[in-house]
């Protein structure tokens, strides 16, 4: 009983300190989607009131044709899922053999990996953007999920390999027993690298669809080809006073993620510390 | 006591294996050691015939990204900063350290190096207690509506950078943003201010807004780092009557210890990207005075007529250098830091 009561009591204090935190916190997501609705003259004068004084569909209509969000969003999700499926092919396969293999080169990979873990992407975007010119790929889609998925993944890798050497080597060996070939013996393993897999999809896509300086450089001759992040900033620069079409755009956006978000939120939470225990 | 983290934590995301073991004499690049790697080095075997091809296939995909999007342009990068190139027609004009020396003795330069300093170690400061806070409180318990309020604090991760830049500007604008209207409505400001008028408000602005942008991600690594310990250490602490507070102190936070070195580690490197929100909030202003690297070397390679691709790539150059120093530098502080600790058996 008297731990109950202790209990109720830090409730008491910290869920006020949370709720008013967190209004806070979502505030600018209130006031987007608010906005979305409302007229520009509600908006301008509405201050951070968050009523809309009247539902305006307008606005949706407006942002979806007119500015191209529809554009925008196809490429981000195309971009988003492509590069992530890369990124997650790639370090997976490369993480396996890293793990279960010993062969020339090695510890170097190895090393190499671990040392260019912590290199800013914005130092070496300049060859990558030649690169991408070279392959005849600047302007285009695949151009900018080859330089996304290609820049990142060092991280993923060592993930991978840590979760593979930490399988028990009778797995193997009974593998080996039945006469599990290579391939074999890794679709085996695979699906016990779930929670990694889930961690890689769910960081990988965040940061992907959140992705700015690759598409604005590789797409600088051909907008048509920008995500959201990008083409909203065309959007400022042409429609400078449009800010309730801006918003309902903005709204529009959030939905997929809020989406894949609601789906994978145990995984936010316990993916990390599934990939620790499981 | 400390040594389960390496038997619970095989694969922290997080955490580069490297670094995991905050302590111990081994061979630092090793992805195993400690009680629970006894299978590793087992697990991996010679291979024989067919199996190298596969092992070639396997590899192949990484590598080749990795020649092409990060090896190479490390070594392009250094190549470029030699010469004076336009990104047009052949490499060949050769100049030297010329362009080093104009970017040495460009203000603008050096502008850019302590702004962007200052934002990774300003956000860094700042959004890791919090985060580390905040993930502490929503993983107790007896806390009611945990999944409400994690859901709060992730949500900012959703919006891409730029479009939160673009959103601030709004809210923070003088004329009629909620900020201004809300200081305005309860008297705390006499007269509508311009937070992006002024340098430091400018930074300041850039600064709030990347570590809301950014909190979620910190707190899902901390939280991940929380679940490392294990239960049975509260377990044997509660029999001994510890309170909240000790378990806090004695037990979650040096057990974590290894893995904050590793965030803290990430959270300096991904804070030296900021691109978007700079783009979006400040464009670099007022003047030029919240220009961070990542601008620069944009404004300097792509969207300054003519374009500059030798002196940026030296920019770029000199500035991964300066950063590494501080990255490992402070690293260096963090291990001294621990193996004073490990003398008084902190």
């Amino acid at each position: 009983m008297a731990t109950v009561t202790r209990r109720g009591r830090a409730n008491l204090i910290a869920l006020p300190i949370l709720i008013v935190v967190g209004v806070i916190w979502i505030y600018p997501f209130l006031w987007t989607v608010s906005a979305a609705f409302k007229t520009q003259a509600g908006l301008f004068s509405g201050g951070a009131n968050l009523i809309p004084d009247q539902l305006d569909f307008s606005n949706f209509e407006r942002a979806w044709v007119n500015a191209g969000f529809d554009r925008y969003l196809l490429n981000t999700v195309i971009y988003s899922v492509s590069s992530t499926l890369i990124e997650l092919v790639k370090a997976a396969l490369c993480g396996y053999v890293l793990a279960r293999y010993e062969f020339p080169g090695r510890v170097l990979l190895h090393r190499m990996i671990v040392a260019t873990l912590f290199v800013p992407v914005a130092s070496i975007i300049i060859p990558q953007f030649v690169l991408v010119e070279q392959l005849g790929l600047l302007n285009t889609r695949a151009g900018v999920i080859l330089a996304m998925s290609g820049s990142a993944g060092a991280l993923y890798v060592l993930l991978f390999t840590g979760f593979f050497s930490s399988v028990p080597s009778d797995l193997f060996d009974a593998a080996k027993m039945d006469g599990a070939g290579f391939l074999r013996t890794f679709r085996l393993v695979l699906p016990l690298a779930k929670p990694i897999i889930a961690v890689v999809v769910i960081f990988q896509f965040v940061s992907n669809w959140n992705e700015f300086n690759i598409p604005l450089v590789f797409t600088l001759a051909q907008p048509d080809l920008q995500n959201l992040a990008v083409g909203m900033l065309s959007f400022k620069g042409e429609h400078a006073v449009d800010w309730t079409g801006f918003a309902a755009g903005m709204t529009i956006s959030f939905a997929p993620m809020l989406v894949v978000f609601l789906i994978f939120q145990k995984y936010f939470v316990n993916g990390l510390a599934g990939a620790i225990k499981g | 006591m400390v040594a389960p983290i390496d038997q619970v934590a095989p694969t922290t995301p997080p955490v580069a294996p490297s670094q995991r073991r905050g302590r111990g004499a081994r061979p630092r690049i090793r992805a195993r050691s400690g009680p629970s790697g006894v299978g590793a080095s087992e697990n991996r075997e010679r291979a024989r015939g067919l199996d190298r091809l596969w092992i070639v296939l396997f590899l192949a995909p990484f590598l080749l990204l990795y020649l092409g999007f990060t090896l190479w342009p490390l070594i392009a990068t250094v190549y470029y900063s030699f010469f004076d190139w336009s990104g047009m027609g052949p490499i060949d004009d050769y100049v030297g350290g010329e362009n080093y020396g104009s970017v040495l003795t460009d203000d603008l330069f050096w502008l850019a190096v302590g702004n962007t300093l200052l934002f990774a170690v300003a956000t860094t400061v700042i959004k890791l207690p919090l985060s580390l806070i905040a993930a502490i409180v929503l993983t107790r318990t007896w806390l009611r509506g945990k999944r409400i309020f994690r859901t709060m604090f992730f949500a900012p991760l959703i919006i891409p950078v730029a479009m939160a830049g673009l959103i601030f500007t709004y809210l923070l604008n003088p004329s009629n943003g909620a900020l201004n209207s809300i200081l305005r409505d309860l008297g705390i400001v006499e007269r509508s201010f311009d937070i992006f008028a002024n340098r430091w408000s400018a930074m300041l602005a850039i600064v709030l807004v990347s570590v809301w942008q950014i909190f979620g991600q910190y707190m899902i690594y901390w939280m991940a780092a929380l679940q490392n310990v294990p239960d049975e250490i509260y377990e044997a602490a509660d029999l001994d009557g510890a309170t909240e507070w000790q378990k806090l102190t004695r037990i979650t936070l040096p057990m974590i210890r290894p893995v904050a070195v590793v965030i803290l580690l990430l959270a300096l490197v991904n804070a030296m990207h900021v691109f978007g929100l700079v783009v979006t909030l400040t464009g670099g202003g007022p003047g030029t005075s919240t220009y961070v690297m990542s601008y620069y070397i944009y404004q300097e390679a792509f969207a300054t007529v003519p374009f500059d691709y030798g002196y940026a790539s030296a920019a770029a150059l000199l500035f991964s250098v300066l950063a590494f120093i501080l990255v490992t530098g402070q690293g260096f502080f963090v291990r001294r830091a621990q193996r004073v600790r490990d003398e008084y058996g902190v």
